[in-house]
Formats: structure tokens, C-alpha cells, sequence
């Protein structure tokens, strides 16, 4: 019977619960992990990514996040990008909200979008689709990360609920639990980007599921100041730039003939 | 046109200077008139123009930018207020009924600690500038700031260049505008300023 | 088949119940408690909030909201939809100072807001606000402290003093048993915290309160002074119990001094 209430968004169960939008979260919960750190000089974004596959092309990958390898991370207005975790296609269409809610900000205050408003903004959207006939909600939790003038570098999370709240680093999506705790345990408020990209880079390669990482597994990317213009940049890293990255870092997998035996069996694509 | 309104940017400041004449046609209705709104901690506008348009148009900013402020938790900068300000009048033009409004807009940015001037007409344009001048007084004292204005000016500076402004205009103009209520903004807030 | 009297909303059930809004009023109690109190020229309104995260950014944790210069908003219930109601009856209090020039009364802006609620109960496809709320405010002309409360029904009241959420009924209790009229400033502010102490187990630090004492004039407590207050709270209780404890001895005494006189005469009777 509990059937009863957990069929449709808009309805309260007895307890006064709303079983679609825990139903939404938990599927989160499985996704890709998406994970954020705010340092004093930026703001670093790294996901993992779930479709893999020896035959996916990920050179064609564009600026923005579409393309090829975009999957996890977006750029949603020059001073925002965003990681999402949960269902692609739902995420898609917020992505696409996203950018038009930026670009009408842009025509109305000739200025970027602040990005505590573009988070509101979406968490709006969201909550509707918790409250009115027939829908279901998003199934979709993004991190936010984003520079504006009024409070500087931003990380922000929302979730299906429409709920959102500001974090110093913060993770969603499969392992979350492990993440956060990392996260407690190793951040300082005066942490770098520097600092930042090493802890982001250890955290996720203790959290995802395969030892090692690589482009394949991986996108990364960060929002810094230009020292010269002040203006934000967001850069989002092509597959090649991650393994550069990672190696830096000592943390790029290690080519071996098993590994790639073992790739080639599991097939084309891997779809979680 | 029989109303006057000037602004100035000075080292840290604002100053917007207006005459405080409510006139119809030829007759002088009122010589108390403030034609200088605030518009939160951050922003002042003078406004001239069609009498029931300039309060109409000037209430409708101020309850947006209020409700923006209450909405956020801060303030717009002045150079989004203006553009959002601009962008109202640009669409009033081409609507049935246009508001006929020319407005001088000063504020201080607090996220740059500059302040800041835009000039807008009813035609929807927008320039920001060191200073600013609206109403027939614009062509007494444009030459005078020309010659006198120094954007590093101290405020007794800045409301010695107004003065030279409102007196050119009362020598030269054929018409007396009556007293001029002067406004400043700086980083701590709005405030009048007597001449 | 009773299933379908709770899924469409417009519905009743067969013995007159509007099942969807009960159980919104369940999501209510779950929420966190907020509890207002009128004093004789001041309103207190106080929340218990949730621990901030360790990485949380506790700007982006609010309970109670602005909705103009002299109205405030406490809500308990789902966020989300508290951000959404917040957010019209704020346009409201703008667009009511453009057409009337004057501030919205405090009970015209509960009235609206009751009367949102109202309409998401009985429109198609739709679920009711999963919130209640507590405004308080001085009206534009009065020197009298307001204060309200509105419900997931659309019901609305003014109140004394209230409490709304998780154990608000103790609460109310509490406050139905010590709340007195023209309570001094001091003596409202106490008078909060001491009913949130009821259900905040966790002390000052889980305690927010504000303060409004006329037209513009509003100001929150910071945890110095919270903590002030529950210290002297403490230590009254302390007090108190100290009185009941030598109260009782003394009863204990001389209960036994006189069974003791009743035996044995030679033991003086005790002094009054």
C-alpha cells in the first residue's frame, strides 16, 4: 500500500513526506561522483564520469563541456560552471535553463549573473516540479562553483528537492559519504588552488571505484581570477590536459597489458 | 526644459545637484520640490521631464530595486541598476505610452569603491561620465566643468565646482530656476549637502 | 475505494477530511521549531536551527527572512517551498508601496500569503505548501507589535505568542502557561529562548533569535548573547530546584523532628 503515495511528486505521503524527491535523491546517490573545493584564488570542480568505452571519441570535446567527453561539467555562464550528478538528460535541460536564465540577467543588469541567483534561479525550476500536476521532479543535484563581485569564489549545491546551501567543498553522488569526511579531515580555510587541485585530484582517486585515473574516467576543471583583467576564467580541462594533470600529480594510471586486456573485454560502452 | 540638473564625480563621491522647481507650462507651481530620489544605501537619481511621468517612472525604480535588494540580500551596482534603469525606459519608447524621463543616476560601488555617474535621457540612452548635465543649465554647465571638474577633487573641491555651475546658471539663464538641493553619496550612504 | 480521497486535492473524503493538507501539516511538524512572542512595544521571533556543517557556508542557512522594512517571516516546513512563498509575498510588499504608496499592514501580508497557501489546496494538480509560517511586524501607523500565523490550509491567525514545527505543541503549552501581557524587551527575549529550550536540547548555539522593536527597527542576537540569556536561564532553574530540594528537606525535617516528638518528649518541638 505504501505504493499509494510514492506514485506521483505532488503528493504528500501521511508522514508529510515526498517520496518522489527521496526516490530522486537516492538515485543521485549511485550517480558519478561530482566533487567542489573553494580555495582563496579559485574554485575546483572534478567529476567522474560513468559512459566509457575504448571507442568513445573524446577529441572532439568544445569549450563549455559539450562535446565528445562532456558529460559531467559544464560551463554555465563565464563566471559559472557546473558539475552534475544524477540523470544526463534531465541534467541537459537544466543546463539549458541555466544558460538562458544567465544570458536574460545578462540583457537585463548588463552584468554576469551573481551565482548564488543562477543556483536560485534553477532551485526555483526544481521546486516546481516538486509542487504542480503530473511531474516529476529533476533527478538531478548540481555543485555550483562561480565567481562574482558581491561575495567572490562561490561553491554552491542544489538538490531535487530545491533546496540549496553554500560550501566550503562538499561531494555528491556515489561514495559522497567517504568524500566528505576526506574533505573534513584535509581542508583549511587558507587552502590554494594549488593545494586545492591536489586535494580535489586524492580525494576522488580514494572515492571512485577503479584504482587508478585518467581522462577516461575523469573531467576536471576550475574558475581562477585573470590577474590582469579580473575577470573570472573558466577552464574547463580537454582529456589530454587531465592525464597531464594526473601525472603531475602522480596519480595517472599506469598503462599495463592486463588493464587494457581487461578494457577491451568489458566492450564499447559502459553504461551505469 | 526650465529644469536643471547636474552631477559630478569627485575623489570617492557623488554629487547630484538639482533645482527644486515643480513648474506647469509657464507657471511656477512649487519652489521645494526634491527631484533627487534615493534608491537604496548605494544610489540616488534626478529626474525631470513630463511631471506625472518623472514620479511614476521614479517610484517604479525604486520599488525594483528595493525588492531586488530584499530578494538578495544586496544591493545592485550602480552600473547593473543603470543598465536595468536604461533598459526600462528603452522598452517604455517603444510601447504605446512612453515615459518622457531624463534622469541623472550617481551611486558608489562597493564592490569597487568607485563611484560612479550615468547620464540617460528618455531616448534610452545611457553614458557613464565624469560629469553630467541635463536641462537648458546643461549649456552654462558643461563649459564651466569643462574647465573646472577634477575627478580627484576633495568634496569642498566638488561643491566649489557645483557652486560655479549654479551661479553660471543663474547669471546667464533667462529663466530663474529658484534654489538647488544638492545630494552626495559616498561610501557611507546617501546624505544632503547644504551650498 | 478510499485510496483516490487523498491523491486529487480538491477531493474530500467521505467523512470530510482534506487528507493532502493534513498530511502538509505533518511536514510541518517535522520541520524545525520557530516560536514568536509579543511583548508590550516589541515582537521576538526564534528558531532553532540546525548545526552548521563543518564546511557549510552559514550564510546560505536562513530561517528568518525580510519580507519589507518592518515585516519578518519565520517558516517551519519544506525549504524549498518556504523560499518559493517568501519570494511572492516579497514582490507583494513592493508592488503594494507602488499602487497604495503606503507599507503593507502586517495582517494584509499575512492575508496574502494565507491566501497562496489557500489556493494550492483546492487548483488541479497541484500540492499545498508544505510550510507554516510566523510573521510578525509593526504596522506603518502603530505603535502595536503584530503577530501571525498561517497554516498549509490557508487558515490564518494572530497570536500572543506561538510556536510552529517539530514539538511546537509543547511549546505552545509552555508559552500558554508563562506568557504575560506587556512583557518588558528583556523579559520577551527570555521568555523565547526559554520555550525553545523546551525542545533545543543542544543550547545557545542552536538558537537564533530577533528582535523587532517598531517600524524598521529590527536586530538579531549574536551567540554572546544568547548564551548570556540560557546561562541566566540555567542557573534560575538551578535555583529553583535548589528552593524545591531544601523545601522538601526542610518538610523531610520536620515531618521527622515531629514523628521524633511524638515518641520521645524530651526533644524541644520544632520552631515555626
Amino acid at each position: 500500500m505504501a505504493r499509494r503515495y510514492d506514485s506521483r511528486t505532488t503528493i504528500f505521503s501521511p508522514e508529510g513526506r515526498l517520496y518522489q524527491i527521496e526516490y530522486a535523491m537516492e538515485a543521485i546517490s549511485h550517480a558519478g561522483t561530482v566533487l567542489g573545493v573553494l580555495a582563496t584564488d579559485g574554485v575546483v570542480l572534478a567529476a567522474e564520469k560513468k559512459v566509457t568505452g575504448k571507442l568513445l571519441d573524446l577529441s572532439v570535446a568544445k569549450e563549455g563541456g559539450y562535446g565528445g567527453s562532456g558529460e559531467k561539467i559544464f560551463l554555465l555562464n563565464t563566471n559559472v560552471i557546473a558539475g552534475v550528478a544524477g540523470l544526463t538528460a534531465d541534467a541537459n535541460s537544466l543546463i539549458n535553463y541555466a544558460r538562458s536564465a544567465a544570458q536574460r540577467h545578462l540583457f537585463s543588469y548588463n552584468e554576469d549573473i551573481p551565482v548564488e541567483q543562477l543556483a536560485q534561479r534553477l532551485c526555483d525550476l526544481k521546486q516546481g516540479y516538486t509542487q504542480y500536476g503530473g511531474l516529476r521532479p529533476f533527478g538531478v543535484s548540481l555543485l555550483y562553483a562561480g565567481w562574482d563581485p558581491h561575495y567572490q569564489f562561490q561553491l554552491y549545491h542544489s538538490d531535487p528537492s530545491g533546496n540549496y546551501s553554500g560550501w566550503k567543498a562538499t561531494c555528491i553522488g556515489a561514495n559522497n559519504g567517504t568524500a566528505q569526511s576526506l574533505l573534513k579531515q584535509e581542508y583549511k580555510d587558507t587552502i590554494g588552488l594549488e593545494d586545492a587541485i591536489g586535494l580535489v585530484l586524492r580525494t576522488m582517486s580514494k572515492t571512485m571505484d577503479s584504482t587508478s585515473l585518467s581522462s577516461e574516467k575523469l573531467e576536471f576543471a576550475t574558475l581562477t581570477i585573470d590577474p590582469q583583467t579580473k575577470r573570472p576564467i573558466a577552464k574547463i580541462y580537454r582529456p589530454a590536459e587531465v592525464d597531464a594533470l594526473l601525472s603531475k600529480h602522480g596519480l595517472a594510471k599506469v598503462e599495463d597489458a592486463e588493464a587494457t586486456e581487461m578494457r577491451s573485454r568489458d566492450g564499447l560502452l559502459v553504461v551505469h | 526644459m526650465a529644469e536643471c540638473s547636474f552631477g559630478l564625480v569627485g575623489k570617492g563621491y557623488v554629487l547630484i545637484a538639482s533645482d527644486t522647481s515643480a513648474s506647469r507650462s509657464i507657471v511656477k507651481m512649487k519652489e521645494n520640490e526634491d527631484k533627487i530620489k534615493g534608491l537604496g544605501p548605494n544610489l540616488m537619481m534626478a529626474y525631470g521631464g513630463e511631471p506625472g511621468d518623472t514620479i511614476q517612472f521614479a517610484e517604479y525604480v525604486e520599488r525594483n530595486l528595493r525588492l531586488y535588494h530584499i530578494r538578495h540580500n544586496h544591493t545592485l551596482r550602480p552600473a547593473s541598476a543603470a543598465a536595468w534603469i536604461r533598459r526600462s525606459l528603452a522598452d517604455s519608447l517603444r510601447s504605446r505610452h512612453p515615459y518622457s524621463v531624463n534622469l541623472i543616476l550617481g551611486g558608489y560601488d562597493h564592490t569597487s569603491s568607485m563611484p560612479n555617474l550615468y547620464w540617460i535621457d528618455y531616448l534610452g540612452t545611457m553614458v557613464e561620465v565624469p560629469f553630467a548635465a541635463h536641462g537648458y543649465g546643461a549649456y552654462f554647465a558643461l563649459a564651466t566643468l569643462d574647465r573646472f571638474h577634477d575627478p580627484e577633487a576633495t568634496l569642498e573641491e566638488g561643491l566649489e565646482t557645483l557652486k560655479r555651475c549654479i551661479n553660471e546658471v543663474e547669471k546667464r539663464l533667462i529663466i530663474s530656476l529658484g534654489k538647488f538641493m544638492v545630494k552626495i553619496i559616498d561610501r557611507n550612504g546617501m546624505r544632503e549637502v547644504e551650498l | 475505494m478510499s485510496r483516490s480521497y487523498d491523491r486529487a486535492l480538491t477531493v474530500f473524503s467521505p467523512d470530510g477530511h482534506l487528507f493532502q493538507v493534513e498530511y502538509a501539516a505533518e511536514a510541518v511538524r517535522k520541520g524545525t521549531c520557530a516560536v514568536g512572542v509579543r511583548g508590550k512595544d516589541v515582537v521576538v521571533l526564534g528558531v532553532e536551527k540546525k548545526s552548521v556543517l563543518q564546511l557549510q557556508d552559514p550564510r546560505t542557512v536562513r530561517k528568518v527572512v525580510m519580507l519589507d522594512d518592518h515585516v519578518c517571516l519565520a517558516f517551519a516546513g519544506l525549504t524549498a517551498d518556504g523560499r518559493v512563498l517568501i519570494d511572492k509575498a516579497r514582490i507583494e510588499c513592493q508592488s503594494h508601496r507602488l499602487t497604495v504608496e503606503d507599507p503593507v499592514s502586517i495582517e494584509y501580508i499575512t492575508r496574502h500569503i494565507a491566501g497562496i497557501q489557500q489556493r494550492y489546496t483546492q487548483s488541479g494538480g497541484v500540492r499545498p505548501f508544505g510550510i507554516s509560517t510566523l510573521i510578525v511586524g509593526f504596522d506603518p501607523q502603530g505603535a502595536q507589535p503584530k503577530l501571525y500565523m498561517t497554516e498549509p490550509s490557508g487558515i490564518y491567525s494572530a497570536w500572543k505568542a506561538n510556536a510552529i514545527g517539530r514539538s511546537s505543541k509543547t511549546v505552545r503549552e509552555f508559552l500558554e502557561k508563562n506568557h504575560k501581557d506587556d512583557m518588558s524587551r528583556d523579559e520577551t527575549i527570555k521568555l523565547t529562548i526559554k520555550s525553545l529550550l523546551e525542545v533545543v536540547q543542544t543550547g545557545a548555539k542552536n538558537i537564533e533569535i530577533s528582535v523587532m522593536e517598531g517600524f524598521n527597527k529590527i536586530s538579531s542576537l549574536d551567540l554572546a548573547q544568547i548564551e548570556a540569556i540560557v546561562a541566566e536561564i540555567e542557573r534560575e532553574k538551578e535555583q529553583e530546584a535548589e528552593r524545591k530540594r531544601t523545601r522538601l528537606a526542610a518538610t523531610a525535617a520536620s515531618q521527622a523532628a515531629m514523628s521524633a516528638a511524638a515518641s520521645g518528649p524530651e526533644v524541644p518541638p520544632p520552631e515555626a
